[in-house]
């Protein structure tokens, strides 16, 4: 997933903050899960403020794909189905939502078939009948969205879609019955992952009468609790509540707390953070400034929330250039790189957890696994420098110039200059390559810069392994020429392709074998090919004003804003 | 002198298209900004990115896109957003225009008092205590860098004190005039004392240095031969002429800052004017709202120059063969 910015947590190492921190996460997954509890209406009411350095874009939840986004259309928008608004571990959950119930699959898990809630209206009032289900999901094609190409495309029809977007009928893929009011939906082949990318905005229920192209500013009704009233993209965002919204199911979409729910853009992060402490905020989107960490951590400790992300700060090695074509020396750097050094840089150990493996922790598929570690163990125990050294001798590359490429901030250039001291240490003649964060990313995709190694981060879309392993690493994702070439190491192997695709398939019969089978597939990966070197995954950490209360926490799309109380 | 404004016109026309070329040819030539790729987003399969690229027309030759970029900024003036779709530019620079109109206004008015009178006090007080002590504040206050001392006025004013001393200043943030004077403002307060520093410094030091060497002009010891007190002499008549070398100052100060240059200021005081707006775009590679900033702050100082020459021209004759 993209992050408007793909730097979340920056900070200084500081012994008090980790131990006030510590405080901290003995308070903040204490908080109820309120959507299951029942609603409190006395909490109901008030204005939520919340603060954004700039906005992200479009409006428009089947083309935005950014976190700041995202997290409010869990408000405003509904898909047939929904991760559930609960808590934690279990927000990963797909829960029905316009749906009555979760979908029949038939033919082999080609063919879905939901039925539609009756009753349920947009925020303009109209009824949201199964052709604004159709409409809907043409439109994710009309729109070009941004994964219609490769979720989506496995609909029936979708392939031409993707090529002749303005004529896209999906014929055949999706078929609607007014009279049952049943939506059908055909695959081409069956889907493991189909459910969750229905779950996600990209799959929001918009009236038919929506824009064929990107509405962009104009925001665009939807059945949510919320409703956009107003889009601006250099001064903010107002939301009201939708006054067509009745509870259909609290797990999907539950009742809201605040009237009204603002985010305002334009100010600096440091000012958003005072503004919070004043109470003139409610809550910061951005990362928090280093410098603050400290303040807040001993002041304002209660209104501090961590939570640990499903998410990979890495180093992406080209193996199709020297001297990372050669598999000892990226083993060589696996074993160098210090992680607990570089989580330092980023904020500290109790901001980020050392990792070996591609799925993170809590992820489907992922076992505990290092297979470069001081000494053996599942679990990182540190650098092995003899070992790298060894390695960087016997691949013949010693001497060599590697140059590697980070975001120009202060975490990134400190890592990637720690990664340039381990680089030397161990032998190659390393320089590092800061770019704006607005380049970094796309340049280090593209094959005719000849990025050697890169600091990369990935946040997931939804929990499946293959969104880690598959979109990451495989062959159907290396583009060369192209800015949009996410498999950064041009990495390539044919057997594990072919692993990837049994595993996928498993899935829809037995997703516990699936499982077992991706996490071998990333064991072999970073065993035998060693395409990486994992660094840790990182935590999310939120500043929420002294008002605030009921905050809640979802895996997938993190602070649910509608259901804070302001009074 | 027809003859002349013309070709300073022309020159003005030309130098606004060598600046819409550079700007057009640098963001292409920058690796990993293929607008497309952006567009489209973080995974897309190449066949979304082949519709992005044609659907926005950047499949066309670029002298084309180049073409077409500016027909839509000028002529059809609907020029829109590559990061917010359907969020036309031209609005967006009209909206931002009061805000940095508002903060440049109001700064303009406190320095030039402050840098006129400081500049008076200092030059009637040579030799002094009080005029060194004007000049070392003066260039104490050219030398903070603005994003310096907005961002210490702000913690100063929204943290450190806004318990007690500030607890008036509202958060930062821009509130326009029509809605309400006063909260418009009491937000532009410490946004024009911060932008007003530099320049405030800028002109006591230039009025002090062109005051000196007023006093020492024959019509001043003629001035005092007829028995003038000092002051008079000072404000009616050295004063004046040493306002001269002030006004063509400011003329080109305020046209570049009403045309972007507060952009410091605005960043660190969260105001939503060009400066902002400009930020924005760069920080997203929006090359659509880029291009209108640039031209609308290259439009502005282009004119202040244009204005300026042919004003020297009609008080000068020399320039006008220039």
């Amino acid at each position: 997933m993209l992050r408007n910015q793909l730097t979340r947590r920056i900070g200084v190492p500081l012994a008090a903050l980790a131990m006030s921190i510590l405080g901290v996460v003995a308070v903040a997954p204490g908080s109820p899960a309120g959507a299951s509890t029942s609603y409190q209406s006395a909490h109901a009411g008030g204005t939520l403020k919340l603060l954004a350095t700039q906005g992200s874009g479009t409006l428009d939840p089947q083309v935005n794909y950014t976190l700041q986004y995202w997290q409010l259309y869990q408000a405003t928008y509904d898909g047939l189905v929904s991760f559930q608004k609960v808590s934690d571990a279990a927000s990963f959950q797909v829960v029905p939502d316009l749906a009555v119930a979760m979908p029949k699959v038939t033919n082999g898990g080609k063919t879905y078939t939901f039925v539609l809630r009756k009753g349920i209206k947009f925020s303009n009032g109209a009824p949201v009948t199964v052709n604004d289900v159709r409409s809907s999901l043409q439109r994710i094609f009309k729109v070009s969205n941004p994964n219609s190409g490769s979720w989506y495309n496995v609909i029936v029809g979708g392939p031409a879609c993707v090529t002749t977007p303005a004529t896209c009928t999906l014929n055949g893929g999706v078929v609607v019955n007014a009279a049952t009011n049943t939506v059908t939906i055909n695959l081409i082949t069956p889907d493991a992952e189909f459910l969750d990318q229905l779950a996600v905005p990209f799959g929001s229920i918009l009236p038919s009468t929506a824009p064929t192209k990107d509405a962009g500013s104009v925001p665009i009704p939807g059945t949510g609790a919320y409703k956009f009233k107003s889009y601006n993209s250099s001064t903010g965002i107002v939301m009201v509540r939708n006054p067509y919204f009745k509870v259909w199911s609290a797990a999907a979409q539950p009742q809201g707390y605040p009237n009204e729910i603002d985010m305002n853009f334009g100010a600096t992060v440091e000012s958003e953070v005072t503004a919070v402490q004043n109470g003139q905020g409610d809550w910061v989107y951005d990362p928090l400034p280093s410098d603050r960490l400290q303040a807040l951590s001993t002041t304002y400790a209660k209104q501090l929330h961590v939570h640990s992300l499903t998410a990979n700060w890495y180093l992406p090695m080209n193996v199709n250039i020297a001297p990372f074509n050669n598999l000892k020396a990226r083993q060589a750097l696996n074993y160098a790189i210090d992680k607990n050094a570089a989580i330092k840089l980023f904020g500290g150990k109790l901001l980020a957890d050392p990792t070996c493996t591609i799925l993170p922790p809590g992820f489907p598929g992922h076992v505990p696994y290092c297979a470069y570690n001081k000494g053996s163990g599942s679990t990182y125990n540190g650098p092995d420098l003899a070992k790298a050294k060894a390695l960087v001798a016997a691949s013949g590359t010693k001497g060599d110039a590697v140059a590697i490429v980070v975001i120009n901030d202060s975490v990134n250039s400190a890592v990637g200059q720690y990664v340039q001291s381990v680089l030397n240490s161990i032998g190659y003649k390393a320089t590092v390559k800061p770019l704006s964060s607005n380049i970094q990313f796309t340049y280090i995709q593209n094959t005719k810069n000849k990025v050697q190694i890169s600091l990369s981060q990935w946040y997931q879309d939804y929990p499946a392994a293959s969104d880690f392993v598959k979109v990451l690493l495989s062959c159907s994702e290396f583009h060369p020429a192209s800015d949009n070439s996410i498999n950064m190491s041009g990495f390539c192997n044919k057997s594990l392709d072919a692993k990837m695709n049994t595993a996928e398939t498993l899935e829809l019969t037995n997703p516990t074998a699936a499982n077992a089978l991706w996490g071998q597939i990333d064991q072999q990966m970073m065993s035998k090919y060693a395409p990486w070197v994992p660094l840790f995954n990182p935590k999310q950490l939120d500043f929420v004003s002294k008002r605030v209360g009921n905050y809640q926490f979802s895996r997938q799309f993190y602070m649910y804003v509608d259901q804070l109380w302001v009074k | 002198m027809v003859s002349f404004i013309i070709r300073r016109l022309i020159s003005a026309v030309l130098v606004l298209f060598a600046i819409s070329v550079m700007v057009f040819l640098i963001f292409f030539a920058t690796p990993g900004v293929d607008p497309a790729a952006r567009i489209a987003g973080r995974s897309a399969s190449p066949a979304v990115v082949a519709a992005v690229r044609a659907s926005f027309g950047l499949n066309r030759p670029l002298p084309i896109r180049y073409l077409l970029m500016m027909e839509h900024l000028f002529i059809k003036r609907d020029l829109t957003s590559y990061v917010n779709p359907n969020t036309p530019v031209i609005p967006q620079i009209l909206r931002a225009a009061p805000v940095t109109l508002s903060l440049v206004l109001g700064a303009a008015l406190i320095w030039l008092l402050i840098g006129v009178l400081g500049g008076v006090v200092a030059a009637a007080n040579r030799g002094k205590f009080i005029d060194p002590l004007i000049m070392f504040v003066g260039i104490a206050a050219v030398s903070v860098p603005a994003y310096w001392l907005g961002e210490v006025v702000n913690y100063f004013t929204q943290s450190r004190f806004h318990s007690s001393v500030f607890s008036w200043v509202p958060s930062s943030g821009y509130v326009s005039i029509t809605t309400s004077p006063v909260q418009w403002a009491l937000h532009l307060v410490f946004p024009w004392l911060t932008l007003a520093a530099l320049y405030a410094g800028i002109y006591a030091r230039v009025l002090r240095a062109e005051l000196v060497n007023a006093l020492n002009e024959d019509y001043v010891r003629t001035a005092r031969a007829k028995g003038l007190s000092e002051r008079r002499i000072l404000v009616r008549h050295a004063l004046r002429c040493s306002l001269v070398a002030l006004v063509s100052l400011f003329g080109l100060d305020f046209g570049a800052l009403i045309g972007g240059a507060a952009l410091l200021t605005e960043v660190v005081m969260g105001l939503p004017g060009i400066g902002q707006l400009t930020y924005n775009a760069l920080q997203s590679l929006d090359l659509p709202v880029i291009m209108g900033c640039v031209m609308y702050a290259a439009f502005f100082v282009v004119f202040a120059n244009a204005v300026v020459d042919v004003l020297y021209a009609l008080l000068d004759p020399r320039v006008r063969v220039a």
